[in-house]
């Protein structure tokens, strides 16, 4: 019976939060008429809203560039992180908590406050139009070395010994030892990785120029218009259509985010 | 073991890969930039900030350039919204990744004539002897700084009421004389918030604020607007001012105003809905609004002052600047441009697509503009009410760097009064802030 009853408010929240989504799948499907009039399902199930969302900018070609920069990152940060994590954590060295600490402390800066000073950089390096200059600024993450020391501090320091005592370098114990232990805490990383920067619209939309290097985020924003009414119905299939990678991406790796966000958790 | 190796290098092999074809990537974007001229055209890039259905016109407008010019070719960049696109335009000052011609929303006007990026439009129309004075007067009244024109309108709009003709019946009014005066207006709104929620609604903007005072010749900042002089002192607690507050205050009070928010869209669901019945909105709308309502729309005049003639609005929307960040020869391919869109037939086919003003009065002997008008009549409203506009320095539209922030004071001010303020305590703080944001 109480079980019955948690499963009733389980469901009951799942559906509030879930209720946006599917709003906006179903406001995909009516026609800016019936969205005004403040209607939750549509009359007609229409899928024109679709064809003319691709028809009016190249989203396919859009979430290819999307996917390919979201990917970059997430490789990129799970070596940069991984390194930097493992030297914080088995390389002692002199000041290495007091640049640990500044190093954490850069997460107190918006990304916001640096985007023009990182943007001229960029446009000195020529990067303009490049998946360099979309992906590089976002390799270094404080909040991803931060998770992989406290996992990496979880492995016992006999492992770390013993392995020493057989002769075995530090950047094999890296790569035998430290990387393969930590597996959740690595994929909670990347995906949390592809999801932030899959979601970016101003770094891109500042770096790129040209349609072919230009991501989801500013073709959707390409379809809101400003001063006119949009078609809310053209813009909700764009934002479904971009939700799907997305959310495919959190079905298979939720698991992971859970194991990984709360295994460096108990030792600090 | 040697797994785990493999793995490793094919990653940074990827990584490696990845950089290289970014910069492969970098040599094919600066030809297709601005710099390089391919083949015999010369090529320029164009920075908008139009999207949704205004995009669309836009591209087919630059389309139609591309295959009529033999000398150039305009590239339109879309860079998301006004100030998204004017953050990255200050970014790339002075480097080759500038732009030929960038439009500006008319608020960044008097930061763009300073900002030392741009070649006043004047020195082009002097060059070339382009004659100015088949453009609306009223327009380029607000885009003249010192009898000089900066740069070429482009998008313009006003503000205008809209109102349900369905509900005015049912409540009584006649549906083909709306009020035209604020106490009008309140007999109005209490009369159709019988009938339906709410009589009248306006989106918290500064922008409606802005046209309600110009429209009853009340100045917005000292020396003339900011025209004749940097301005020194906000003017916006004025008794105009004041009667602009107490009325919408008047009304929120009684119940028969809403207060939906501060986006564009906030009122409009409601007005489609016909939960509300009349509210202000661009008249960049009219067709959009008249395509979502279930009910007959009607358009009329912003109110104006009891006992005051109305003084017209001031000009709203964007214009386009030349940029002296790319050599003459590209700059003299920019003007080319903007001759072409200055032309009647373009900006007919531009208003009739979008619902912006033509900025040239021939535009409206087009017949292409003249079916729209037609179909909508509703959109004449709009344009007579551009013309009737009494060109003046009220009506001519404040000027000074700091209006974008003005505008959020505003805002600020209107959401407190609806809260609960006193109106003149709400303006007077306003206009201190204001004034404080001028020194």
């Amino acid at each position: 019976m109480r079980k019955v009853i948690t499963y009733i408010l389980l469901i009951l929240s799942a559906l509030v939060l879930f209720f946006p989504i599917l709003y906006a799948l179903s406001a995909s499907f009516m026609q800016p008429q019936e969205i005004y009039a403040g209607k939750f399902l549509p009359e007609d199930v229409s899928l024109d809203a679709y064809k003319t969302a691709f028809e009016r900018i190249p989203l396919l070609h859009y979430l290819n560039v999307s996917f390919w920069m979201s990917f970059f990152v997430m490789i990129g940060q799970l070596i940069v992180c991984s390194l930097a994590a493992y030297a914080f954590v088995f390389i002692p060295f002199k000041g290495r908590n007091v640049i640990f600490f500044s190093f954490l402390a850069t997460m107190l800066i918006p990304w916001e406050a640096t985007i023009i000073p990182n943007y001229l950089t960029v446009l000195n390096l020529g990067w303009v139009d490049t998946y360099m200059g979309l992906t590089f600024p976002f390799f270094a993450l404080p909040f991803g070395v931060f998770l992989l020391r406290q996992h990496f501090m979880t492995i016992p320091a006999s492992i770390w010994e013993s392995a020493q005592m057989d002769g075995c370098s530090r950047f094999r114990f890296y790569l035998q030892f430290a990387l393969p232990l930590s597996k959740s805490s690595l994929s909670a990383l990347a995906i949390y990785g592809f999801l932030t920067t899959w979601n970016k619209y101003l770094w891109p939309l500042l770096v790129t120029n040209d349609d072919t290097v230009r991501t989801v985020q500013i073709g959707l924003k390409m379809l809101i218009a400003n001063e006119s009414s949009s078609s809310w119905n053209l813009v909700m299939a764009a934002v479904i259509t971009i939700l799907i990678p997305t959310l495919l991406l959190l079905f298979v790796g939720m698991k992971y985010i859970k194991e990984g966000l709360t295994a460096g958790a108990v030792k600090g | 073991m040697k797994k785990y190796w493999k793995s490793f290098i094919v990653l940074t092999a990827l990584v490696l890969v990845l950089a290289a074809c970014g910069g492969g990537n970098s040599n094919n974007g600066k030809s297709n930039g601005a710099n390089n001229s391919s083949g015999d055209k010369t090529e320029i890039d164009f920075w908008h900030a139009m999207s949704g259905d205004n995009g669309d016109a836009l591209e087919v407008i630059v389309d139609q350039f591309n295959e009529q010019s033999d000398s150039v070719h305009v590239n339109a960049i879309y860079q998301g919204s006004y100030d998204d696109s004017l953050t990255k335009l200050r970014a790339v000052g002075g480097s080759s990744e500038a732009p030929a011609i960038v439009q500006v929303f008319e608020i960044g006007t008097k930061y763009m004539s300073e900002s030392g990026f741009i070649t006043p439009m004047q020195e082009f129309i002097d060059e070339d002897d382009f004659d100015v004075s088949n453009l609306e007067e009223n327009i380029l009244n607000y885009y003249t700084i010192d009898d000089q024109l900066y740069s070429m309108p482009f998008n313009t709009s006003n503000a205008v009421m809209f109102y349900n003709k369905d509900l005015f019946e049912e409540a009584g009014l006649d549906p083909d004389n709306p009020p035209a005066t604020f106490s009008e207006m309140t007999e109005a709104a209490e009369k159709l918030s019988e009938v339906t929620d709410y009589g009248f609604t306006m989106a918290t903007i500064g922008w409606f604020v802005e046209q309600l005072l110009a429209n009853s010749n009340a100045l917005y900042l000292d020396n003339d607007n900011g025209r004749s002089g940097d301005a020194t002192e906000a003017l916006v607690n004025s008794e105009e001012g004041y009667a602009i507050f107490e009325w919408l205050d008047e009304m929120n009070k009684a119940g028969t105003f809403t207060n939906y928010g501060s986006a564009w869209d906030d009122p409009r669901g409601p007005f489609f809905a016909g939960q509300v019945a009349m509210y202000f909105d661009s008249t960049a709308n009219v067709s959009s609004v008249i395509d979502n309502s279930a009910h007959e729309v009607g358009t009329a005049f912003l109110p104006s002052i009891d006992g005051m003639d109305p003084n017209g609005l001031v000009v709203g929307g964007a214009s386009l600047w030349i940029t002296n960040q790319v050599d003459e020869e590209e700059q003299d391919a920019a003007w080319e441009f903007i001759k072409f869109v200055t032309q009647a037939d373009i900006q007919a086919e531009w208003a009739a697509s979008t619902g912006y003003f033509p900025i040239t009065p021939d535009a409206y002997d087009e017949p292409v503009l003249q079916e729209v008008y037609e179909e909508f009549p509703q959109f004449l409203t709009a344009v007579d009410q551009l013309e009737e506009t009494t060109p003046n320095e009220a009506s001519n539209g404040a000027l000074t760097e700091v209006l974008p922030e003005a505008r959020k004071i505003i805002e600020t001010a209107l959401g407190e009064m609806y809260e609960g303020k006193d109106p003149k305590e709400a303006l007077d703080e306003a206009a201190e802030k204001i004034t404080d944001a001028l020194k």
